[in-house]
Order: C-alpha cells, then sequence, then structure tokens
C-alpha cells in the first residue's frame, strides 16, 4: 500500500513542479515580451504584457486574500469557493443521474440486441458530435416549463446538461464491459442453469467494474463541463461559470481576479476527478493489478 | 446404473450455409456410474461438442443425451453436473472460499450450510489456508484445484471436465492427475474427461474413447486395466505403455487414413 | 458479395436506421399532437425549413468555426509530435508532463478563454484557436509519446544487437510504432477540438461562430433557427470526424493491420 502512496505523493510533487515551470514560464515572457503583443512570422500572435493584460503570477494568489468587492466582506477566496462548492454539487447532480440512465441503457442493450444495434450506433457517434451545441437549448427549458405545480427550476437544466454529457461515455463504457465476461465464465453460469438476471448481477457486473471505472472518470469530467457551460449559457448565479464571467468584464479594472476563478474551475475539477479516482480504488482494491484497455 | 447415456446424437452447425459444419455424426455412448471415460481426439473431432451436448450447453441436431436417467436438460436445471475448464475461471473479484460457495448460492443455500460445504471441499483438494485469498494469488495449479472444488461443491454425480489440466506445465500435470484420481476415489464421481493427452487419457481412465473429426464420430474405445490402484509406479508398468499404444494406434489409424501421410513408421 | 455477407450487413445498419427514422418521427408527431411551443420543442421539419432557407449564413459561421478548429488541430497536433520527439529523448521529462496532462483532462481547460481574450484585440479569433491548440496538443502528446516510448523490448534488443544508433532505432522502430497512436490521437482530437471551438465562443470576443449564433437565436427566441445551427454544429464535429477516420484508414491500407 506504501508504493501506491509514495507514488500519487510523487505524482503531485512533480504536478506542483510543473506548475512552478508555467509559472516561471508566464513570468520569463511578461518581462521580455512586447506591451502591446506582437507578430511572429507574420501573425499576430504574441499577446500583450501589460499589466492588464497578464497580471503577474502572485498578484493573482494574493487576489485570494483580498476583498471581492471594494468595500465588501466577502474575500474573493470565499466567493470562489462558494462558486465553486455550488458548480460542485450540481456536478455530482448531473453525473449520477447520467450514470444512473448511462447504467439503465448499458444494461437494456446488453439484455436486448435489438436495442443495442438500434442505439449503440447513436451513442458512439454522439461522442465525436458537439453536444455542447444543445447546451442553451436545454438551458432555455429553465424558468419557463411547469408541470402542474412543479416548476423547473434553473439548476435544474444545467444539472441536466452535466447529466446529458456525462451519460454518453456511462453507457458505451458500460456495454463494453458487460459483454466482456469470458465465454468459458458464461458457460459455467449457464451450467449452473443461472437466471439472464443472476448471471448479471454475479458475473457481467462484476466483470465490468474495470470498464466503468475509466468511463465514470470521463463521464465525471463530461459533467463538470456541462454544468460549466450551462452556467455560463444562462448566466445562472451561484455557480463558478458565472463567476468566471462576472470577473473576466471586470478584467480592466482588476485583471488578477479572473483567473482566481479560473483557478476555483480547476479545482472543482480536480475535486470531481479525485472523488472519482477515489472510489475506483476503493472498489478495485482486491484485484489483480492488469490494465483494461 | 448409467450415468450417461448418448443414442445416435448428431449436431450440426450453421445448417444450410456455406460454413456448414458436422460436429458429429451419429455417436453413441453409455457411461456407467462411477466410471472414469476420456474423449481424446485430433482438433474438430467433435469431443468438447459432445462434452458440452451432455452438459446441455448445446441442443443436439438429433438424437437423444440422458444423464442421471432425465433429459440434459432436466440434469442442468436440477445441476445433477459440475464443470471443470482448461482456464480455471475463477471470479477474480471473489475469495477462493466465496468461489467455492457460487454454485452453493444459485441453489440458494444458507450462509451457514455454504459455508460449511466451502471448508468440506477446500479440505478435500487439500488447500485449507487459501480458503480468504484471491485467485491471483494462487498458483495455476491451486487454481485448477479450487475449480475442481467449486464443480463438486454441490456434490453432483457427474464430473464434466474440457482439458481442464492443459495449461500446466507437465509436473504439475501428473500430480494433479494423481489428485483427482483421489478425489473421485473419495467422492464416487462419474467423470467425462477431455483430453489433447494419450498418457493422460490412460493414467486417469477406465474407458479411452478415441475420436475423428470430419465428421466428427467414434472410432475406437479403448479399455484400459492397469491392474489394481494407480499412483505414480503406474507410468512405468507394461500395462500402461501397452495401454498408450493401443490408443495411439487408434489415433493414428484415422490420421494416415484421412490425412494420407503414411508417416506410420515413426 | 454473398447474399450471406449482405443480409448480415444489412441486420447491423437497418435497426439503426429504423431507430433513427422512429425517433425523428415520434419527435415530429409529438410536437404537432401535443401543440407545443417552440420555446419548448421544435420539429424536425422546422429544424430543417430553417436549415434550408438560412444555409448561406449557417455556411459562413460554420465556416468561422470551422477553421478556429482546424488551425489548432493542425498547430495542435504538429506542436504535440515535436514536444513528444523531445519527451522520448529526455525520458525523465515524462515525469513532469504526464500528471499535468492527467490533471488537465479533468480540468474544464477552456475556462482559460475568458483571460486569453484579453491579451488580444477583441476581434481576433487567436484566443480560439490557441485554446484548441492547447487541448489538441496534450491529447496528441500523451498519445504519440507512448507511441514512440513503448516499443517492443525485442524490437530494440534486435537492433541493439546490430549495433544500431539511437536514431536509427528512432526511425525504423520508433517512429513506425508511433504512427497508429498518432492516428487514434487524432480521432481523439479531432471531435475535442470542434467541441473547444464553439465552448470557447460563449466567453465573449467574436461573434462570428456557430456557437455564438446559437446563443444569440435563443435570446432572441429564434429557437428553430438555433436548432439549425446546432444540426450544422453536429454535422461539423462528424466530418471532422470522418475524416480522422478516413485518414487512418488509408494509413492501414500500406502497413499491418492494427
Amino acid at each position: 500500500m506504501t508504493s501506491v502512496v509514495r507514488r500519487a505523493v510523487q505524482r503531485s510533487a512533480m504536478f506542483v513542479a510543473a506548475l512552478a515551470l508555467v509559472a516561471v514560464i508566464w513570468e520569463t515572457y511578461k518581462a521580455l515580451g512586447p506591451e502591446e503583443g506582437g507578430q511572429l512570422l507574420g501573425i499576430r500572435i504574441l499577446p500583450r504584457t501589460s499589466e492588464y493584460a497578464m497580471p503577474h503570477v502572485w498578484d493573482m494568489f494574493s487576489r485570494f486574500g483580498r476583498p471581492e468587492v471594494r468595500g465588501s466582506a466577502r474575500t474573493v477566496f470565499d466567493a470562489v469557493l462558494a462558486g465553486a462548492w455550488y458548480s460542485f454539487r450540481l456536478s455530482v447532480a448531473g453525473f449520477v443521474f447520467g450514470a444512473v440512465i448511462g447504467v439503465g441503457l448499458a444494461v437494456l442493450m446488453a439484455r436486448f440486441k435489438w436495442v443495442q444495434r438500434g442505439v449503440l450506433p447513436y451513442l458512439v457517434v454522439s461522442q465525436t458530435v458537439p453536444l455542447i451545441a444543445l447546451a442553451p437549448l436545454i438551458v432555455s427549458w429553465g424558468g419557463k416549463l411547469e408541470i402542474g405545480a412543479f416548476v423547473w427550476p434553473r439548476w435544474m437544466s444545467v444539472s441536466v446538461l452535466g447529466a446529458f454529457l456525462a451519460f454518453f461515455p456511462i453507457a458505451v463504457g458500460t456495454l463494453r464491459g458487460l459483454a466482456a465476461a469470458s465465454a468459458a465464465s458464461v458457460e459455467l453460469m449457464q451450467s449452473y442453469a443461472a437466471s439472464w438476471t443472476k448471471t448479471l448481477f454475479k458475473l457481467r457486473f462484476p466483470t465490468a467494474v474495470p470498464y466503468m471505472v475509466p468511463a465514470f472518470r470521463l463521464g465525471a469530467s463530461a459533467s463538470v463541463i456541462g454544468v460549466v457551460v450551462a452556467e455560463i449559457s444562462t448566466g445562472l448565479r451561484g455557480g463558478i461559470g458565472r463567476l468566471i464571467i462576472e470577473y473576466a468584464r471586470e478584467a480592466t479594472g482588476d485583471p488578477a481576479k479572473v483567473y482566481t476563478a479560473i483557478f476555483g474551475a480547476a479545482a472543482l475539477g480536480l475535486v470531481m476527478a479525485g472523488a472519482v479516482v477515489a472510489v475506483d480504488v476503493v472498489v478495485m482494491r482486491n484485484r489483480p493489478k492488469e490494465a483494461v484497455v | 446404473m448409467t450415468a450417461v447415456s448418448v443414442r445416435n446424437v448428431s449436431k450440426v452447425f450453421n445448417q444450410g450455409k456455406p460454413n456448414q459444419v458436422d460436429a458429429l455424426s451419429n455417436v453413441a455412448l453409455d457411461v456407467k456410474q462411477g466410471e472414469f471415460v476420456s474423449l481424446i481426439g485430433p482438433s474438430g473431432c467433435g469431443k468438447s461438442t459432445l462434452l458440452r451436448l451432455v452438459a446441455n450447453l448445446l441442443e443436439p441436431t438429433s438424437g437423444e443425451v440422458t444423464v442421471n436417467g432425465k433429459t440434459a436438460a432436466q440434469a442442468r436445471l436440477d445441476q445433477d453436473y459440475g464443470m471443470a475448464f482448461q482456464q480455471a475461471g475463477l471470479f477474480d473479484w471473489r475469495t477462493v472460499r466465496k468461489n467455492i460457495e457460487l454454485p452453493l448460492e444459485l441453489k440458494g443455500w444458507d450462509k451457514q450450510q455454504r459455508s460449511a460445504r466451502a471448508d468440506e471441499m477446500l479440505q478435500l483438494v487439500q488447500l485449507p489456508e487459501f480458503g480468504d485469498h484471491y485467485p491471483w494469488q494462487l498458483s495455476g495449479g491451486m487454481q485448477q484445484r479450487i475449480a475442481i472444488a467449486r464443480a463438486l461443491a454441490a456434490h453432483p454425480p457427474l464430473l464434466l471436465m474440457d482439458e481442464p489440466f492443459g495449461a500446466l506445465d507437465e509436473m504439475t500435470r501428473e500430480y494433479m492427475q494423481g489428485e483427482l484420481l483421489r478425489i473421485c476415489a473419495a467422492t464416487g464421481t462419474t467423470v467425462v474427461f477431455v483430453t489433447h493427452s494419450i498418457p493422460e487419457a490412460v493414467y486417469l481412465s477406465n474407458r479411452v474413447v478415441v475420436m475423428s473429426p470430419r465428421p466428427g464420430r467414434i472410432t475406437k474405445v479403448v479399455d484400459v486395466s492397469l491392474g489394481g490402484e494407480r499412483n505414480e509406479d503406474t507410468r512405468n508398468r507394461t500395462a500402461f505403455f501397452e495401454a498408450i499404444t493401443a490408443v495411439r494406434e487408434g489415433l493414428r489409424g484415422m490420421h494416415a487414413t484421412h490425412v494420407g501421410l503414411g508417416n506410420d513408421d515413426r | 458479395m454473398t447474399i450471406h455477407r449482405l443480409t448480415m450487413l444489412l441486420g447491423k445498419v437497418v435497426p439503426a436506421i429504423l431507430f433513427g427514422a422512429l425517433f425523428l418521427g415520434v419527435w415530429e408527431w409529438a410536437v404537432m399532437f401535443f401543440e407545443l411551443k417552440p420555446y419548448f420543442l421544435t420539429a424536425p421539419s422546422s429544424i430543417w425549413q430553417q436549415f434550408t432557407t438560412n444555409f448561406a449564413l449557417i455556411r459562413g459561421a460554420a465556416t468561422v468555426s470551422g477553421t478556429n478548429a482546424l488551425v489548432g488541430l493542425v498547430a495542435g497536433t504538429v506542436l504535440g509530435v515535436a514536444m513528444s520527439f523531445v519527451l522520448s529523448r529526455f525520458g525523465f521529462l515524462n515525469q513532469l508532463i504526464t500528471p499535468l496532462a492527467v490533471a488537465l483532462n479533468a480540468i474544464p481547460i477552456f475556462v482559460l478563454v475568458a483571460v486569453l481574450n484579453n491579451m488580444y484585440s477583441i476581434t481576433s479569433e487567436i484566443p480560439r484557436r490557441i485554446m484548441v491548440t492547447l487541448v489538441v496538443y496534450f491529447i496528441v502528446l500523451v498519445n504519440v509519446a507512448r507511441g514512440l516510448t513503448q516499443v517492443s523490448p525485442t524490437h530494440v534488443e534486435l537492433m541493439r544487437s546490430y549495433a544500431a544508433s539511437d536514431v536509427a532505432i528512432l526511425r525504423k522502430v520508433r517512429i513506425p510504432n508511433a504512427v497508429p497512436f498518432l492516428f487514434t490521437s487524432l480521432k481523439i482530437a479531432a471531435p475535442a477540438a470542434v467541441i473547444t471551438a464553439f465552448v470557447s465562443e460563449y466567453f465573449g470576443g467574436s461573434q462570428n461562430g456557430l456557437g455564438s449564433r446559437i446563443s444569440s437565436n435563443i435570446a432572441n427566441s429564434k429557437n428553430a433557427a438555433a436548432w439549425a445551427y446546432v444540426l450544422a454544429a453536429c454535422l461539423l464535429g462528424l466530418l471532422f470526424y470522418t475524416v480522422s477516420v478516413a485518414m487512418e484508414s488509408l494509413n492501414r491500407k500500406g502497413g499491418v493491420k492494427q
């Protein structure tokens, strides 16, 4: 167990080192680069290095500690944390919903070959198509849709988009896993005259777990992307997406602030991924260490 | 009492299509209670197909298969046999003990009964300390012993085995053969055993059924009497070599006829 | 093609077509029967009508987004491949780059567009292209680097027994091994490039691309038009993916079947 911990620590240290390197490159360019931007090989590709366009790295960090708005008691750190936490909850909701539907559809496709043949091609193609283009449409339902006494809250559209994006990789990965049981194992279960459902729970699902794990990882990051994009599309208050847009608008006067929100979004993604990895480690702890491609 | 009865059984795959295969043609075989019968033959002779027909994992195109006095289908539903394959096929995510308990879970036994039976089987295959290990922590030979323990967990009267020792090295193989005979003597189980290896078939069986392909059929049945108890010495006895020769000739006879090699004086 | 193989092929394709047709049919019927307002759900027929009517505009917007995606795709691939050679030469850099790439996979990286927009003029498409380049770069880098380094030890041993130089090993063993990895990464990177190009448009800046058009149409309650742009977006993504698959199969014709 210690070797796993050691490797994780090593990886994190390397990650921090890589970030430090990026910061060094940033500051170097800022010190040496043209103030108003410039051209490289005839293309206007070099960014501006003014205080407004490229704040110092340390300014970005110190901005966390100072108040969000002049005169306000709330620090930027509090604001960003609150925004990230809000978006995190929406991402989790989207992920769970997408996972339930995705796994359910995968089981349906595993059980009924004709469903699989009809639906799977679309699922596969959907991963090449920018579903994110649907974001504004799904989001536009929010607030306008009423079913009886239930009014569709805006935040639900945001979660739905997260679920929508998460659902596809989860469905495809789970189906692959369910189909991965060896022919001999299936024959074994047949020799026990086990029903399809029993075979599903005692053989196919456990076999599918190593395939579901990377699919869930993809689904988690897809959910975060969906939620952030949906927040930006709607302008839903409270989330990190909205904060990024707001702070970006204030960049003329307060250039470092938008970076704090970006760090918040990055933290959101990392925490979500970390949660899935943690579950992954727990679920796979008794399995042999082999890679599933 | 006849444990297994195969009457006029044929099996055709992809009937009528360009890739039709006559896997078995008019095969008949009777296996007595407590007997150890091996099926041997080159690839495509239908030995695995025949085994799967007995296991009711396939339906015959024509003919009848009776197991334990019932139809093969009913025997499967009643779990009257246990099955072991070349890959031990243990479930990675279950402990050794839980693997053995799998057929018992499906039969609806309660926790205590399952646990007691699993302990008994672990003793039988002489691996009592490994109950809480995971399969990938065990060697190939040990995994096969657990697979056998699982196959016999519900004390079925019949054991079907498809080249279970094929993936093991020669020394482990010979050891496992001895173990299998010991276990079967202790439980009185009838065994139908598919193998590629002539010495293995002869060492283990009361009868060796030689099969040939295109179409799959039985060409010869060799009675093996090695006189007395079988142990490590048995492999040195004249009767052993004579039986091997008989089986080899059965295989060769059909081999030379069908492939036309003519290299009989090897 | 024999009848047998033809029926097998149809068996695979027909259910999908039937399902798609059924889906569209039910959609159209539901809008009609329930008299659904456009802001909730638009009928496929109106979408198609908008698509054909506005085709010139749609094509223009698609070209803008598509060009951004393409430029980023090419730039990212070139940079990714170049960097992967560096990584294969200086193995220790791998330790640095891999955790970074893994972490970036989890982060909604496109939010960087917000700051990129501040670094360039407001009408510039450069921020989006940089964003796409960045996303594609990491995808290609990780895959091609793997292809260059994860070669069969037997092959390397063989080359060393011929006293081959490192460069020769690179040319004769590593690069051929890496080529399928390159095409695999393109299959992932191409749709990712299109998606990133869109999403970048939601952060302000030039309003000429498909993404911005979708948002503005929704804001003006022109849902049918918005759906038409969505359709164009899907077609664009499909186009990029199909081209990358075609390139992969062209490559396969020459070499070993993977």
